[in-house]
């Protein structure tokens, strides 16, 4: 259905641009919210969300995405975030919270999400779950899509 | 877990919340899909997110 050769994955971005075709004004906006969110939110904290999220829902090539705005030393100790001593305590309470967040979103702890208001605030906490949701739907879309019209994966 | 409301006030970078909408917007207007099955799908998104409003 695209116009990719098979050892050229295309970009996310490429991938949506096809699928949604003519439905322009979703399109526009779908890409709006997207840029928009990397404005609002910390781009290295949305890129640890994006890729502990990617990680979880078997995202291949957002992970891959996510990790070039990473040092690698945070990238590859991600997923023993707990644990490790590369994240502060803030990154850790909202990687706890994006883990719930895709998870089982309305059963997140009150611990979960008062951790990551003190670390942001209150508005910067409401912007950063609403960052989540733009991140986590795109994410979605494209393993839904990928399954329905083709891999994009690479 | 409680069920009371978490933040004050749920106001947010006004740039980003008006985009949001304009994306929701955009969605429901889209109609490929026959109106029930929109409600039921958005009912049951509701549900998961513990959305009431």
């Amino acid at each position: 259905m695209f116009a990719y050769s098979v050892n050229m994955a295309p970009s996310t971005a490429q991938f949506f641009n096809e699928v949604l075709g003519e439905r322009t004004h979703v399109k526009k906006e779908l890409a709006n919210i997207h840029d928009l969110a990397w404005d609002v939110v910390d781009k290295e904290l949305l890129s640890l969300c994006k890729l502990r999220m990617a990680m979880i829902l078997g995202c291949l090539q957002e992970v891959d995405s996510a990790k070039q705005y990473l040092d690698p030393s945070k990238s590859g100790a991600i997923a023993q975030w707990v644990s490790s001593d590369n994240f502060t305590s803030g990154e850790k309470s909202c990687l706890r919270f994006a883990e719930e967040f895709i998870i089982d979103v309305s059963s997140i702890p009150d611990n979960s999400a008062f951790a990551v208001r003190e670390y942001l605030g209150e508005e910067g906490f409401v912007t950063f779950v609403n960052a989540l949701l733009v991140v986590e739907q795109r994410m979605r879309l494209l393993l839904v899509w990928n399954k329905i019209l083709g891999d994009n994966s690479g | 877990m409680t069920r009371v409301q978490r933040v004050e006030s749920s106001s947010f970078n006004p740039l980003f919340r008006e985009a949001l909408s304009r994306w929701q917007e955009e969605v429901v207007q889209l109609d490929l899909v026959d109106p029930v099955t929109t409600e039921m799908v958005r009912l049951r998104c509701a549900e998961h997110h513990d959305c009431y409003t």
